[in-house]
C-alpha cells in the first residue's frame, strides 16, 4: 500500500492506494479540492458562497445539486435544525471567519430557508444577508469526489480519508477505530469499513469556550450538548457526513425512514446507541 | 406473512479483539474500563436470547457468537417477531443500547484508520503509529 498525504480544508488528507498515485493523478486530486475549497470555504473572504454574503445569487458547480438535495431533505427531517444558514449562528457564537472566538451576544437562531435562500440545482440565491455553511456535508462531498476520480484514474481499491471521515473502495476491507469523545488515545470500538463510507462527528474537540462548539441547531442557536459523538456508515460520504450531523438534532428512526445508513450515537452521559448490525463493535 | 426470522450475518463488522493484539499484550496497558472479564475464552458458539417489551407486547431475539482465539469472529442475530409491526420495524430500524462506553488503548487495537474528532485525527492516528511502533520492539 502507498500513502499520499497533504493539509486541505483545515485538515489532514491521506490517500491508501495500491501503486503510488502518478504526479498527475495526485496533482488532480489537489486540483479538485482547491476548486471546492474556493467555492464553499466559510473562511475565505474569495470564496463563491461568501460573494452571497449581502445577498444575491450565485451558480454552483454540478456536485452543488446533490449538495443542496441532502441539506434539504436534512432541514425537513430536523425540522430546521440542521440547515446551510447555522453559518449565521456560528457567528453569532464566535466561530467566525476570522477564529475570534468571540460571542457576539445571546445565541441566535439562523434566519429560515424558506424566504432567505433559494437552493434550485446549481443555482443559489440569497434574498437576504446570510451565511452560508455546508461544513456539515460538504466535506464528505469532496471525499466522494475525490474517490471518483482516482476510479476514473484507474485507482478503483483506494481510501480516502479526509481527517477521520472516509470512503473505502475495493476487496480489502478497513478496520477503523472509533476515537473516544473524551480520552485521547483511547477508542470505543472498531467498524470494518468495505466499499461504504465512514463519517464521524463530535462536540468534544472544536470547543472554544465553555459550553461552545461547532454543533449547533439552526432553530434556536443554541449548541447541542445531549449527543457527543456520532459515527455513520453509509453508501457515500456526503450522505454519511450530513447524517452524522443530523443525528445530534433528530431521532435516528426518522432520518432511517429516508436514508439507509448504520449508526452509533454517543450521550454526554456516557451511553451508546446503535444500528442493529454495528452490533459488537463497541467494547 | 412470512414467519420465518429474518437473519442477518454482520461477519467481519464483529471481529473485535476480545484480549487485544496478543504480541503486544506484555506491553499494553490494561483497558481504560469495562466488564472487568478478560478472558481467555473457549472457543465455540454461544447463543443467548434477549426479551424485550414493545407496546404489542414481549419480543425475543436471539444472538449468536463465534469466538475462536478470544476474537469473536461472527455475530448473527435473529429477531423473532410475534406481530406483524414488530417483524416490519426489527429490520431497518432495530436498535441496541450500551449503558456505557468503553475505552481501550490504541495499542491494543489492530485497526488501520482511526475516526472521531475531524481536527485532531492526523494527530490521534500519529500517535497510533508512535505506539505501535514502541510497542513491537
Amino acid at each position: 500500500m502507498d500513502a499520499t498525504e497533504f493539509e486541505a480544508i483545515g485538515t489532514h488528507w491521506r490517500i491508501d492506494t495500491p501503486l503510488p498515485l502518478t504526479p498527475h493523478a495526485g496533482a488532480a486530486v489537489l486540483a479538485i479540492v482547491e476548486e471546492y475549497d474556493a467555492v464553499y470555504s466559510r473562511f475565505r473572504a474569495d470564496s463563491r458562497i461568501a460573494q452571497l454574503a449581502p445577498g444575491g445569487s450565485i451558480t454552483l458547480p454540478a456536485h452543488g445539486d446533490a449538495l443542496g438535495r441532502l441539506y434539504r431533505t436534512l432541514y425537513r427531517l430536523t425540522d430546521g435544525a440542521m440547515s446551510p444558514l447555522a453559518g449565521t449562528s456560528l457567528e453569532q457564537l464566535g466561530y467566525d471567519a476570522g477564529y475570534s472566538f468571540v460571542p457576539r451576544g445571546a445565541p441566535a437562531a439562523a434566519p429560515d430557508w424558506d424566504g432567505n435562500l433559494d437552493w434550485n440545482g446549481v443555482r443559489l440565491t440569497a434574498h437576504a444577508s446570510v451565511t452560508l455553511d455546508v461544513g456539515a456535508a460538504g466535506k464528505g462531498q469532496l471525499v466522494d469526489l475525490v474517490s471518483d476520480l482516482l476510479c476514473a484514474a484507474g485507482y478503483p481499491d483506494h481510501v480516502v480519508d479526509a481527517g477521520g471521515d472516509m470512503v473505502h473502495r475495493g476487496a480489502t476491507p478497513a478496520q477503523v477505530a472509533l476515537e473516544h469523545p473524551y480520552a485521547a488515545g483511547s477508542a470505543i470500538g472498531v467498524v470494518e469499513l468495505g466499499g461504504r463510507a465512514l463519517c464521524a462527528s463530535s462536540s468534544n474537540r472544536r470547543r472554544w469556550a465553555d459550553g461552545l462548539h461547532h454543533v449547533v441547531n439552526a432553530a434556536t442557536g443554541h449548541c447541542v450538548d445531549t449527543v457527543v459523538a456520532t459515527w455513520v456508515l453509509a453508501a457515500d460520504a456526503m450522505t454519511a457526513d450530513g447524517l452524522a450531523t443530523a443525528l445530534f438534532l433528530a431521532e435516528p428512526d426518522t432520518l432511517l425512514a429516508e436514508f439507509s445508513f448504520d449508526y452509533i450515537q454517543v450521550f454526554s452521559d456516557g451511553h451508546a446507541r446503535f444500528s442493529s448490525p454495528l452490533d459488537g463493535a463497541l467494547f | 406473512m412470512s414467519t420465518s426470522p429474518r437473519r442477518w450475518a454482520v461477519t467481519g463488522l464483529a471481529a473485535v479483539s476480545l484480549l487485544g493484539t496478543a504480541g503486544c499484550a506484555a506491553s499494553s496497558p490494561a483497558p481504560a474500563g469495562g466488564s472487568g472479564i478478560t478472558g481467555p475464552y473457549a472457543d465455540g458458539t454461544y447463543t443467548q436470547s434477549g426479551s424485550y417489551q414493545t407496546p404489542g407486547g414481549e419480543e425475543t431475539i436471539n444472538v449468536t457468537l463465534t469466538v475462536e482465539s478470544d476474537v469473536v469472529t461472527d455475530a448473527v442475530a435473529e429477531p423473532m417477531p410475534s406481530n406483524p409491526t414488530t417483524e416490519l420495524y426489527q429490520g431497518k430500524f432495530s436498535s441496541g443500547i450500551k449503558e456505557q462506553i468503553v475505552g481501550r488503548n490504541l495499542d491494543e487495537l489492530d485497526v488501520t484508520k482511526v475516526s472521531g474528532s475531524s481536527l485532531t485525527s492526523s494527530g490521534f492516528r500519529s500517535a497510533v503509529d508512535q505506539i505501535k511502533a514502541e510497542a513491537v520492539q
